[in-house]
């Protein structure tokens, strides 16, 4: 992997990131030509309209998918220079993931879901465990560790996706509108939540919303308007 | 196998388990019915064979070598008693019989028909030649050896010629001097067995009746052996081929080439009933898989975005089918025994369909039965049935592409 001195590197940078759909028959410009840059330890909001490309900016810096031009690092890695499998290990290993919704596996209890991601780097059985209960200790969840996915409220899902997301000790977690199906008060926990660990683990967070609460409690908004960054603000927030 | 994919292939099972029903139990009716069609089909070849070994081939039958060409009365064995004699203490004989044979025709007022005769001596002769025969008898008597001239006549052939208990009838042929000859018979019994073609083409008579119409004495012309192994019989013939160097020894291998066919061919027959069934378990598996993979699309997707990568991916749906079909499989497979035990002891009466399957030569009862290697066997092929199946689906989950799986989420 080409990877140079990583740990001094921006943990993502991305250099005229361009994304054309059906480039054959009708194009969608999704992205037109998007530099950014993120460092270790940020809590960053990606806005804009729907349809501004905002999943599929996170997409491409998550390795999900192919931008058509320009380039994303991850830690100095060009994460378009990598094979398939080598993509798969790279996002198993440097990158946490929050979905909308369907974060787990249903069958699973929420301790489960939290071991499966580190069982699958290989990691000991009684480290997996023993990680898992702490995690889902940190997100409020110690009573809930044997419960599954449908036992658990939409927000407790959420947290459970979020102690799994960090679970493989990621680079950054990215978070494509974490709370669109969430109601205000586990919004509010959610987002208490993240920040936290934001500020305790120094954990990375990179997400979308149109939810202007969540906005609110972002260090820095970036905004997208037809694939483009329209603004990128820093602004301090009281954290609570 | 990793241990935590195992664990999640089991769950997966589960999941849906009205699905996972269908499965199990298509897997268990494919191993239930592979066996018992095996064994079923295996039952009735056995019978087919049996029954036409007993009732006309034997096991190894001895005749003068040129007699078979005509019929013509005087190629008897020479000898005859002496012979038979010998035969019965010869330790690999279990059953003989000497018959004297004539073919000509039989006449009715009303039709006359081409028939073997076999004279035989139906009083003292115990072997399985007479007692076949003897089982099947329908109407009537055996003929007597002190009233003259009685015979027994299939129920065919009674149609054919317009025959009844006690009607008379002629047969004619040719006598030990080449010259025509004819006797009056008297029907004495009619039997039916489950062959047509015997019921027509067959008649038996006395020994001593025949052979007197003959003009000969004490003639036989065809001993039958019986034996209790079937593939051991050309052992036996080559043997008494050899110490009877001017007779002809022959196996029911070379008598009836077409049971010999059977008997070959049964092997194979049973593995393409099995291959049958195993095709039609593999399409509803790779149904019911593909259906719950498809279903799965977007937790399928998460995984691989998370980071599950495809060798995983691939052994937890294959491995939600072995678990599923290691529960099917030995529950039918204990059920595919114990139907073959009950029917193969209780048999299958086949009687309301009989007169097809006579046409063809087959009982009406078949008894099931299946050796322990063919058991084995299927038990192989649905774990390789089940194996091929899970491939498709397993496949397919690999073709997902999770952007696209992921875009469905939201
Ligand atoms: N697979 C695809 N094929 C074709 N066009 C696509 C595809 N995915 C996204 N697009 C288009 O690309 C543009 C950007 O989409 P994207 O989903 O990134 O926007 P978004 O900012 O996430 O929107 P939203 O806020 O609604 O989630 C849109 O015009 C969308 O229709
Ligand atoms: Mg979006």
């Amino acid at each position: 992997m080409p990877t140079q001195n990583g740990n001094n590197m921006s943990v993502i940078r991305t250099e005229g990131l361009t994304k054309v759909y059906n480039p054959d028959q009708v194009p969608v410009h999704a992205l037109n030509g998007v530099d950014l840059t993120i460092e270790k330890g940020e809590f960053t909001a990606i806005v804009g309209p729907s349809g501004s490309g905002k999943t599929t900016l996170l997409n491409i810096i998550g390795g999900l998918d192919e931008p058509t031009g320009g380039k994303a690092f991850i830690r100095g890695t060009d994460i378009s220079t990598l094979s398939d499998r080598e993509l798969i290990n790279f996002r198993l290993n440097h990158i946490g993931f929050v979905f909308q919704s369907f974060n787990l596996i249903p069958v699973l209890t929420a301790l489960e879901n939290v071991s499966f991601i580190m069982q699958m780097q290989g990691r000991p059985a009684k480290e997996c465990r023993e990680k898992s209960i702490e995690l889902l200790e940190e997100v409020g969840l110690k009573d809930k560790i044997n419960k599954r996915p449908s036992e658990l409220s939409g927000g407790q899902q959420q947290r459970v996706a979020v102690a799994r997301a960090l679970a493989s000790k990621p680079d950054f977690v990215l978070a494509d509108e974490p709370t669109a199906n969430l109601d205000s008060v586990s919004t509010a926990e959610l987002l208490d939540m993240m920040a936290e660990l934001n500020e305790v683990e120094d954990m990375t967070f990179i997400f979308s919303t149109h939810d202007q609460r969540v906005i609110d409690r972002a260090r820095r908004v970036i905004t997208l308007v037809d694939g483009k960054i329209d603004s990128d603000e820093e602004r301090t927030v009281d954290s609570g | 196998m990793l241990k935590y994919i195992l664990k999640l292939g089991w769950k997966n099972v589960w999941r849906n388990p009205t699905r996972s029903g269908v499965v199990i139990i298509t897997v268990l009716l494919g191993t239930w019915a592979g066996i018992f069609a095996t064994g079923f089909f295996n039952g009735m070849l056995n019978d087919y064979i049996k029954g036409q070994i007993n009732l006309t081939v034997g096991h190894v039958q001895i005749m003068y070598p040129e007699f078979e060409d005509l019929y013509n009365p005087n190629y008897a064995i020479p000898n005859a008693e002496n012979l038979i004699r010998t035969l019965q203490v010869n330790p690999d004989v279990d059953e003989v019989s000497g018959k004297s044979v004539a073919t000509g025709l039989a006449q009715s007022a009303r039709n006359s028909f081409g028939v073997t005769i076999w004279g035989m001596d139906i009083e003292n002769d115990t072997s399985v030649s007479v007692r076949s025969i003897k089982g099947y008898l329908e109407e009537g008597d055996f003929p007597e050896a002190e009233n003259r001239n009685q015979i027994l006549i299939g129920d065919d052939l009674a149609e054919r010629l317009g025959l009844e208990l006690r009607s008379r009838m002629v047969l004619s042929f040719q006598d030990v001097s080449g010259d025509l000859t004819a006797g009056a018979f008297r029907v004495a019994g009619i039997f039916d067995s489950f062959d047509s073609r015997f019921d027509e083409n067959f008649v038996v008579v006395n020994k001593a009746d025949l052979n007197r119409i003959l003009g000969g004495k004490n003639l036989t012309h065809n001993i039958r052996i019986d034996t209790d192994d079937l593939m051991t019989a050309g052992v036996l013939a080559e043997q008494l081929q050899d110490s009877n160097p001017d007779l002809e020894v022959k196996s029911w291998r070379e008598i009836a080439p077409d049971l010999r066919y059977v008997f070959d061919m049964q092997d194979l027959s049973l593995y393409l009933v099995m291959i049958i069934i195993i095709i039609g378990l593999i399409f509803s598996i790779i149904n019911t898989m593909l259906m719950a993979v498809m279903e799965r699309t977007r937790e399928l997707g998460m995984l691989r975005a998370i980071g599950m990568n495809k060798s995983r991916t691939f052994s937890m749906v294959m491995l939600e089918t072995v678990f599923l079909t290691l529960v099917g499989s030995p529950v039918g497979l204990l059920l595919g025994w114990l139907t073959i035990t009950y029917f193969g002891a209780s048999g299958i009466d086949l009687s309301a369909f009989s007169e097809g399957l006579e046409g063809w030569g087959f009982t009406t009862m078949i008894y099931p039965s299946l050796a322990l290697k063919y058991y084995l066997n299927i038990v192989l092929f649905v774990a390789v049935a089940a194996l091929i199946s899970a491939l498709y689906p397993a496949w397919r989950a690999l073709q997902l592409r999770p952007v696209e799986a992921i875009r469905k989420f939201n």
